[in-house]
């Protein structure tokens, strides 16, 4: 008896490992954990959708269209997207279901981003806290085939009340893939992170921006008001693309763009070129040029040149980033010249274990300015290092923690400090 | 002691049973083995094709571009024609293949790169997801633009089945499996 089970088990284990070894050398098909309660969640998403437009349609006057599964106002429909009277009834979904792959305008799209905050350093004179970060909406909505809406508007603590601004808000013209024309307020396209990670912290790394880019930092304008161009180049394997803009440039306060209008009687302009190779697939080459003219007092000009490159590896085994900048202004009345540099190293790696959630990163970060430079007069000198680790708790709320040690200005001591965040997007 | 002692010696009959037994085992589970086999590997060799409306004015498209069309880097076919991304549900085959080899990314890095996308105002609607290979052939055939992995075998005529690297579904070389 003891034999016939052996032989049993034997013949059990050896079926099925010699079946095991088959999907070993093709792609994995056995779905993870995660991935079934997702797909749970989105039938069960899915079956509430579909009760739902039941019950409305049970309650609606005979004849009277559908609404809209996803947001706002009154669709309409490209009549191209509805199936012809051939559709089979054989097939395993109902028309409500087509109708939802149609496109419909306008179709608002509304994503949040939040963060919570703790910070605690040596500095002397400062406090360990918690704080809320930004909250920040953003708005998405295609009106027609060609022409689409963005948004982002934040909403950001302030000692007596909240602090509304409007970050970006963009309408833009698709002519083709080579030649895309928006209007409206922007996020300059200088460098790399400017544009790639705006003010949702949940996706960006780490915890703050660099310093170089900081919202409310004067050293590179964040914000651009005004017209843009932008699209792919044809250039084949090289994967260019551009951006080129006319706009305000920087207000009196430096660190605002012209929302209201121009400071000067002069347009800012920035030109952005980058690669996209398809041989190495995650890497991004970038050089951007931003010329202005600064009126931070009444009578008192300068010309503003910034140049900028930036290579970055956007996979995240391992993820790099790198960016570097100079500032050139020129007093336009004493022609006197200063120059100032700035730079950030990050790098960071998707550890394989635990579901990929663990992903520790380092970041190097420096700014040089001449100390008589009268239009950067907050910006500080600044070598820093950035010790940090994210752990994603899901696929939309991500914890970080990081250790700074940094020196501000010329001379002064070094600060350390310990940071920690939840960053998420709803 | 006799049971103990016919267990460690068993008696020529008894082997003979056990062996007898043994033997229709093996040949059992090799009968399994030579019939599960093949239908192990047919749910993962079977291509995936890439599917287009009839319309679309494309024939074949390298492995590269296929990304640059699915990462929502190239949007149009032509000026009048947008790109309509078509992708299967989590769990599907068709979504393994599609991640593994087009995007390279996992199930929580493709939906952190299309919030991002449409984040950055580079896109402004996300891939439509479909629930079957019937929806999506409907679909397919049924709007302007739209492109879609489905299994080969499940490709039902009237869509337009593109060439990847000058190859189609079931030739050798095909990228797509």
């Amino acid at each position: 008896m003891g034999s016939r089970c052996l032989l049993s088990l034997l013949f059990a284990l050896t079926t099925s490992m010699l079946l095991a070894q088959s999907p070993a050398s093709a792609p994995p098909t056995e779905p993870t954990l995660q991935s079934l309660l997702d797909r749970i969640q989105q039938l069960e998403n899915r079956i509430n959708q579909l009760e739902d437009r039941e019950r409305r349609q049970e309650a609606a006057p005979a004849g009277t269209p559908l609404a809209p599964e996803t947001t706002t106002p009154a669709p309409v429909t490209t009549p191209a997207a509805v199936p012809g009277p051939t559709a089979s009834h054989e097939d395993h979904f109902s028309t409500g279901e087509i109708r939802d792959t149609e496109r419909r305008f306008p179709s608002l799209q509304i994503r949040g981003f939040g963060d919570v905050d703790f910070s605690a350093t040596d500095q002397k004179g400062s406090v360990s806290g918690f704080n809320l970060g930004q909250l920040v909406l953003h708005l998405a909505s295609p009106l027609s085939e060609k022409v689409s809406y963005f948004g982002e508007i934040s909403f950001t603590a302030q000692p007596t009340s909240y602090e509304l601004s409007v970050e970006r808000s963009i309408i833009r013209y698709d002519y083709n893939d080579y030649f895309k024309l928006s209007f409206g307020k922007y996020h300059t396209p200088l460098g790399y992170w400017n544009t790639a990670f705006h003010h949702g912290a949940w996706l960006q790394t780490t915890i703050t921006r660099p310093e170089m880019i900081q919202f409310g930092g004067t050293f590179i304008p964040t914000h651009f008001v005004g017209v843009e161009a932008e699209g792919n180049i044809p250039s084949g394997g090289l994967g260019l693309g551009y951006n080129v803009g006319l706009g305000n440039g920087r207000s009196s306060i430096l660190s605002k763009s012209g929302d209201s209008g121009d400071s000067n009687d002069n347009r800012s302009w920035v030109a952005n070129l980058y690669a996209r190779p398809t041989r190495f697939y995650g890497l991004q080459l970038g050089a951007s040029v931003y010329r202005d003219k600064l009126t931070p007092q009444p009578g008192r000009n300068f010309e503003e040149w910034i140049t900028a490159a930036d290579v970055v590896w956007t996979k995240e085994k391992p993820e790099f980033l790198a960016e570097y900048a100079n500032v050139h202004h020129r007093d336009v009345l004493t022609l006197n010249t200063w120059d100032s540099q700035a730079f950030y190293v990050q790098l960071a790696y998707r550890l394989p274990w635990q579901q990929s959630k663990w992903k520790p990163y380092y970041r190097y970060e420096y700014i040089h300015k001449p100390e008589d430079d009268p239009t950067l007069v907050n910006v500080l000198d600044l070598s820093g290092s950035t010790f940090g680790v994210r752990y994603d708790i899901t696929n939309y709320a991500a914890f970080k923690g990081e250790y700074r040690n940094s020196r501000h200005g010329v001379n002064e001591p070094r600060v350390n400090g310990a940071f920690f965040q939840t960053a998420f997007t709803f | 002691m006799g049971h103990f002692s016919r267990l460690r010696l068993p008696s020529d009959t008894h082997m003979t049973t056990h062996w007898k037994f043994a033997s229709r085992a093996l040949a059992l589970s090799c009968l399994c083995l030579t019939l599960l086999q093949p239908l192990a590997a047919q749910r993962h060799d079977v291509d995936v094709a890439v599917v287009v409306h009839p319309d679309t004015p494309i024939t074949n498209l390298s492995m590269s571009e296929v990304r640059k069309v699915f990462l929502g880097d190239r949007q149009y076919w032509s000026p009048n024609i947008p790109v309509v991304l078509l992708i299967r549900a989590p769990v599907a085959r068709e979504r393994d293949v599609v991640l593994k080899v087009i995007y390279q990314m996992s199930e929580a890095q493709f939906k952190q790169y299309w919030i991002a996308k449409i984040f950055r105002a580079e896109s402004a609607t996300a891939p439509k997801v479909v629930y079957s290979n019937d929806m999506a052939n409907q679909l397919v055939t049924a709007i302007p633009g739209a492109i879609a992995f489905i299994d080969s075998k499940d490709v039902k005529p009237g869509a337009k089945v593109l060439r990847v690297e000058g190859r189609l579904p079931g030739e050798a070389g095909y990228p797509l499996r």
